[in-house]
């Protein structure tokens, strides 16, 4: 009886586990217009591998009475257009708990992005 | 003034990860910003001054340059070992009025337009829609820059269209850094542009058949390609069909090129009973499976006049796996873990997936952006198109006994080119490509060379002509290929090259490919009048 009962216990652990590694993803959002800014040399060998992509990985902190938070971009050697071509986002449960233990104070933000070329 | 950053490498790679090779230095040349040199023309000639001094900046090290866009090709041809120089951000353009014509010229002004060596074809269309007009064909892809393009001969499937170089009509080259070394190129028998336009860009104008088409693919080694002008037509749209259809139906197609009985279609058969001729023709094969399967995969695409409210293209464009031949076997492939002979067996076993396809877009939405897929090679043979079903037969047995190796093949169509080093060299050229994944060559699998070697011999012990697309891989040390695909034009190239660049600069522009190819080697040129201007 009592092994049953770990087992039980396991196999929802396993589940939970399971559950909580799916709030791990990322979603990519791409313009159908516009040409993204070039990269070179070429040095990743990813989705981006041909792209000038930013990364932020950071955390930002809201005040009392701030209700959402706006990232600005801004024309950058790296970003000469300003304007944006491609943005993911990652979700992640480090995320999400950070946000829930902070009451939404706390915010983790992992997006990667890529400007369009300027003209 | 225009910027140039200038990086301290080690190497250098392309996209496809074909590489990589050595280079010490790296040029990244951007525009003086609009808001502190707010005329176009002002900025392009600016930026011809900056690529002057960094064509100084080697000569006095006497080193070599060229330059390249998106590193798109496969082959070595756009690398040199001291410095190059990344373009793509040099990609302003000009449209034309009626004054800016030459007195002979048989073009609208309308469809005339400058672009900068740096615009990638997707920015192109772009630019182009704004004016209702739409480039004539593309690589049936959109990364790649117009110089990258022109100069290594890039191909769609139009078949009655031909490659981007064919409907260039202005060429503007830095083939030097002195005064009176900026050169605008043009065809003396169709004059474009006048010589005031030239002048505006500080350039010498020649107008000679010869010397345009040897420039016009010219390998990067005609100068720096800093503009191109391009003859454009009015936006249109391409309705694309995706099925499966009998293998004799496919080949004869692709033999006779004759699609007025072909009824596969029903929706383009006309009201006299005759089907359209297509825009577009490719044809998939999984050579692994020629023995077992009935059907191959055909591409069509019919032209028909632009309209606004269209269905969107996008949803089927999007999950297509048929845009492109690196997809559809990385889509094979990517159903079996990440080893090559799985890979292979994969092939083996799979019939290309059933499809069944129809979209409508412009020429800019069927052929958006292939995202990247890893390592890739490709190896493109160009042949008659009537001796398409034979040479199909020769390499995808060579593929089969000499590998086997991950890739299939697809045929391509292309109308004949004036350029004197275009592999679209036959009234209508058959591009049989094969695409794959780069495979560890340390393993057993052969390297691609040697496979790339056997295909070239076994089209030469079958006496079949061919040529092979620049911008791919292949053996290009074999002993006489180039002479061998292109015999007296060879020789005429080589020629033109030598009377347009001096000494130095034809050392400057000089590079691994062109060594390998013996396309460095020097002529004499008799004809103090070669590269005269004709008009």
């Amino acid at each position: 009886m009592k092994t049953k009962n770990y087992l039980i216990l396991g196999l929802f652990m396993l589940f939970i586990v399971m559950l909580l590694m799916q709030s791990c993803y990322s979603v990519r959002l791409r313009s159908v217009e516009g040409t993204y800014e070039p990269a070179a040399p070429l040095v990743r060998n990813d989705y981006y591998r041909n792209m000038e992509v930013i990364e932020i990985d950071t955390v930002i902190t809201l005040g009392a009475i701030d209700k959402d938070f706006t990232y600005l971009i801004k024309k950058s050697d790296r970003c000469p257009s300003g304007k944006l071509h491609t943005v993911e986002y990652r979700n992640t449960l480090g995320a999400v708990l950070l946000s829930g233990i902070t009451f939404g104070r706390k915010r983790k933000v992992k997006i990667k992005y890529v400007c369009m070329k300027s003209n | 003034m225009a910027r140039t950053t200038k990086l301290s490498l080690n190497e250098w790679d392309t996209l496809h990860n074909n590489g990589p090779w050595k280079l010490k230095t790296l040029y990244k040349t951007k525009l003086e910003a609009s808001s502190l040199m707010p005329s176009d023309i002002d900025r392009y000639n600016d930026a011809a001054q900056e690529i002057q001094r960094l064509l100084t900046e080697t000569k006095n090290k006497n080193e070599g340059f060229r330059a390249y866009g998106s590193a798109w090709s496969m082959s070595n041809i756009a690398h040199q070992k001291d410095r190059m120089h990344f373009n793509a951000h040099m990609n302003t353009y000009f449209s034309f009025k009626d004054q800016d014509l030459h007195a002979l010229s048989r073009y609208a002004a309308e469809n005339l337009f400058l672009f900068q060596c740096g615009n990638i074809i997707k920015e192109i269309s772009e630019k182009l829609e704004g004016h209702g007009k739409s480039l004539k064909t593309t690589g049936a892809s959109n990364g790649q820059t117009i110089a990258g393009c022109i100069s290594t001969g890039v191909h769609g499937s139009a078949v009655n269209v031909g490659s981007l170089q064919d409907y260039v009509v202005g060429l503007n080259l830095i083939i030097g850094p002195n005064p009176g070394d900026i050169v605008y190129l043009e065809r003396h028998t169709k004059p474009a542009l006048n010589d005031v336009f030239a002048q505006k860009l500080r350039s010498r104008v020649i107008r000679n058949d010869g010397l345009f088409n040897a420039a016009l693919v010219g390998l990067g080694s005609f100068g720096f390609i800093h503009g191109v002008v391009i003859e454009a037509q009015n936006l249109f749209l391409l309705k694309r069909y995706v099925k499966k259809i009998k293998k004799e139906t496919a080949l004869e197609l692709a033999e006779k090129l004759n699609f007025k009985s072909f009824k596969g279609i029903p929706e383009e058969v006309n009201s006299s009973g005759e089907t359209n001729t297509p825009y577009h023709y490719k044809v998939f094969i999984n050579q692994y499976r020629e023995d077992k399967d009935k059907d191959y995969v055909v591409e069509f695409m019919y032209k028909k006049p632009f309209k606004l409210n269209y269905p969107d293209p996008f949803p089927v464009i999007k999950k297509s796996i048929y845009r492109d031949l690196v997809n559809v076997a990385v889509e094979i492939g990517s159903r079996v873990p990440s080893t090559i002979p799985l890979f292979i067996n994969a092939l083996k076993k799979s019939i290309l997936p059933k499809v069944d396809e129809t979209s409508m877009g412009t020429l800019a939405e069927t052929f958006w952006d292939a995202p990247y897929q890893g390592p890739a090679f490709a190896i493109s043979f160009g042949v008659d198109h009537t001796d398409s079903k034979e040479a199909l037969k020769i390499l995808s047995k060579v593929s089969i006994d000499e590998g086997p190796m991950p890739g299939i093949f697809a045929m391509r169509f292309i109308k004949k080119s004036d350029a004197t080093l275009s592999f679209a060299r036959f009234p209508t050229t058959c591009m049989i490509e094969i695409d794959g994944v780069l495979w560890n060559e340390k393993k057993k699998l052969g390297t691609l060379k040697d496979l790339s070697r056997k295909m070239i011999e076994a089209l030469q012990l079958h006496g079949i002509a061919f040529t092979l697309h620049w911008g791919k891989n292949a053996d290009w040390n074999f002993p006489g290929l180039v002479d061998h695909m292109y015999g007296q034009d060879a020789v005429n190239w080589r020629k033109y090259r030598c009377a347009l660049l001096s000494e130095d600069m034809q050392k400057l522009f000089l590079n691994d490919f062109l060594k390998e190819t013996m396309l460095s080697k020097k002529e004499t040129v008799l004809d103090p009048d070669l590269i005269k201007s004709l008009l």
